[in-house]
């Protein structure tokens, strides 16, 4: 196990630093600079703007010197949030976005692993027809069209909950981004226990199980353990589609979480941003990726990392 | 397993609900298809033309304009002109008297000319003194199917429109996915050795990268221009594709029939070409299958931040973006497109899980 965390941690050095190399140059490549406005500054503040933040050195002191902070942790000043530093941003920003994630991912947890189980343990009746929508939703209604209609059902008619905003975190400001977070990872997570449920249930050591006369709540919970395989293996690209489904969700609710400052640091050529985001963004998925691989040992023995 | 259980799992029992599924997902596919691509030049309104009269119009299957905005628009011209008038209508033509204590110049007819609710005004006569004026106004019938947006653009052609772009990035950048994607990964799985695993590397190390960001940052960086959407969609998506081809060609590469297309001293590339690629081909379509709805959808999201392509140009997520804009006033401006891409996803997404399962690859 420790060989696995030791090879991963070694591999990610040389991932990261490619992704780093990749997002500066690209982020540089863009028409127009962070300080451009309609007005156009004056050519003499320009300059000691640009001085001010190292942009006016060679492309590649900036970045041996953006390499050399970041070994340090250091994200660098932001360009557009003055007096801010991309550190500060995302110590508040990133405890957000991954909160409604984690909520999100456990809600769909929560709902999509019991329905799955449910449609393939019975697979007619009410059951399959609420799998059947929800996972028809899932798939063909997206996010930023369920934002909307969440939010002029419960927000302004009902006006049970708010329409956006997050308030420091207020549970009322939770639930409906939250909600239309899960909605498409629901679908799939239903899907994939659905159809292994559905495979461990037909297995011959169910069978055997049943031969010996076991209550079907424990057969069920053996094939559980088998079930739960396929869903343990998403979780990976679960995460990723939990982030990308943050900068949607947390344009159209108007929550400050990493996000909406990627996405208006994108368009403002917040260059110092934009790279953090991406960074962090590639650590987080790949530590997640990792804690996956360890959780998938413990759950199967035929792949026990040791 | 119960006993009803057992008989939905019976060979036989499948089939004619896969089948079925199969034929209508690919009706509403063609007729989408071919709604988008022929629908723009059948409809009598261009995407790009613009109602003044008839802005944040309701979808309705009557002709305007109503006889309700018939009365506010002429309303609202005499009122820009200080004129009092009266009227009243004769099959498609409106009789219009217009009087004012000043002389009426009868150049005022083109006011109504250029409206959106008449065609070209007639001047019938004048009354004593120049001080009314005697109009024939035809009265130009117009459907609105879909309404209109906050432009007063016809929504029904702009959803087919944007059904055209969306429809096309979709097909164009999962294109561009299948050739990088295919080419990557039958040449690292051939090749195998060092070649296989610095090819490799690089897909792992782009696998690392956040998918979205990426786009938005390749969208931001080439502009909103509609080959570069496609291309940087395909540019992040052709991952998957390069690991399932390579995995196809590492275990076709010790088949027989390949030894002895190497021993007749076949060339690499006609080899993969006729030997290795059309045996993986399965695989490769059950992943389009999978591909298409999702660069669809990424298209759609990129657009809905509003980096997709520019106006008067659209696609389906631009116009759920200015319909959760104007949501409260007028809610069909979200619903029409909504149901237009959620129809396209849903029958893609059945489609595929229908060949998925004939073909016994599994996987979401």
């Amino acid at each position: 196990m420790l060989r696995l965390v030791l090879a991963r941690t070694a591999a990610a050095i040389p991932t990261l630093f490619a992704i780093v190399t990749l997002a500066f140059f690209v982020m540089r490549l863009a028409p127009g600079g962070p300080f451009d406005s309609e007005r156009g500054l004056d050519p003499e503040i320009m300059k000691n703007v640009q001085h001010a933040y190292g942009l006016d050195l060679p492309l590649y002191k900036q970045y041996g010197l953006y390499l050399w902070h970041l070994l340090h942790g250091d994200l660098g000043p932001s360009l557009h949030w003055r007096d801010f530093s991309v550190n500060d941003i995302f110590k508040v920003a990133l405890p957000i976005s991954m909160q409604i994630g984690a909520e999100a991912l456990a809600f769909a947890l929560l709902v999509g692993v019991p329905l799955g189980m449910a449609a393939a343990i019975r697979p007619h009746g009410i059951v399959l027809w609420l799998a059947r929508i929800v996972t028809l939703c899932g798939i063909a209604v997206p996010a930023f069209i369920v934002a909307p209609l969440l939010q002029v059902g419960f927000g302004l008619n009902l006006r049970w909950l708010p329409v956006a905003g997050w308030d420091d975190g207020d549970w009322r400001h939770q639930i409906l981004p939250v909600f239309t977070l899960a909605l498409p990872q629901i679908a799939v997570i239903l899907r994939l226990t659905q159809a292994a449920m559905r495979d461990t249930l037909s297995a011959p050591f169910i069978r055997t199980l049943r031969a010996f006369g076991l209550p079907s709540s424990h057969i069920y919970l053996h094939a559980f353990r088998g079930a739960c395989l396929p869903v343990l293996s998403y979780l990976g690209p679960a995460a990723a589609g939990l982030l990308t489904g943050t900068v949607v969700v947390e344009t159209i609710f108007s929550i400050p979480g990493l996000g909406r400052y990627f996405v208006d640091g994108a368009l403002g050529r917040d260059y110092t941003i934009v790279m953090g985001t991406v960074v962090t963004v590639a650590v987080f998925i790949i530590v997640f990726n990792l804690l996956v691989d360890l959780a998938y040992g413990l759950v199967d023995p035929r792949v026990r990392h040791d | 397993m119960t006993e009803s259980a057992m008989i939905e799992t019976l060979p036989g029992a499948r089939p004619s609900t896969t089948r079925l599924s199969t034929i209508a997902s690919l009706a509403i596919l063609i007729a989408i298809g071919l709604a988008c691509f022929l629908g723009p030049w059948l409809s009598p309104h261009a995407y790009d033309r613009v109602y003044r009269d008839y802005v944040l119009t309701g979808p309705s299957l009557v002709a305007h304009p109503s006889p309700e905005e018939l009365d506010m628009s002429l309303s609202a011209l005499t009122q820009r002109l200080h004129i009092e008038s009266a009227y009243a209508i004769e099959g498609d033509t409106l009789h219009l008297t217009l009087k004012s204590p000043a002389p009426v110049d009868p150049r005022v007819a083109r006011y109504f000319d250029h409206s959106d609710l008449f065609g070209t005004a007639k001047i019938i006569g004048h009354g004593a003194g120049d001080h009314s004026l005697h109009l024939d106004l035809p009265i130009r019938q117009i459907y609105f199917l879909f309404g209109t947006d906050a432009n007063g653009r016809d929504l029904l052609t702009r959803t087919l429109i944007a059904g055209r772009i969306s429809l096309a990035v979709g097909i164009l950048a999962s294109l561009v996915a299948l050739f990088v994607g295919v080419a990557w990964g039958a040449t690292a799985g051939y090749l195998g050795g060092s070649v296989d695993a610095i090819m490799m590397r690089v897909v792992e190390v782009v696998y690392a990268l956040p998918f979205i960001f990426l786009v938005i940052v390749l969208v931001v960086v080439f502009g909103r221009n509609f080959v570069l959407i496609f291309v940087a969609i395909g540019a992040v998506e052709w991952l998957d594709m390069a690991r399932i081809v390579r995995g196809q060609t590492l275990s076709i590469k010790r088949r027989d029939y390949v030894a002895a297309a190497e021993a007749l001293g076949a060339t690499t590339p006609a080899i993969l070409w006729r030997h290795i690629l059309p045996n993986a081909a399965g695989p490769i379509v059950a992943y389009l299958t999978v591909l298409v709805p999702r660069v669809i959808l990424l298209e759609s999201f990129v657009s809905f931040l509003g980096l997709g392509v520019q106006e008067p140009l659209t696609s389906w997520g631009i116009l759920i973006a200015d319909g959760a804009r104007n949501i409260q006033a007028s809610i069909h401006l979200l619903v029409f497109p909504a149901v237009f891409l959620g129809l396209t996803l849903a029958a893609l997404n059945q489609l595929g899980e229908n060949w998925r399962d004939r073909l016994g690859v599994g996987g979401a």
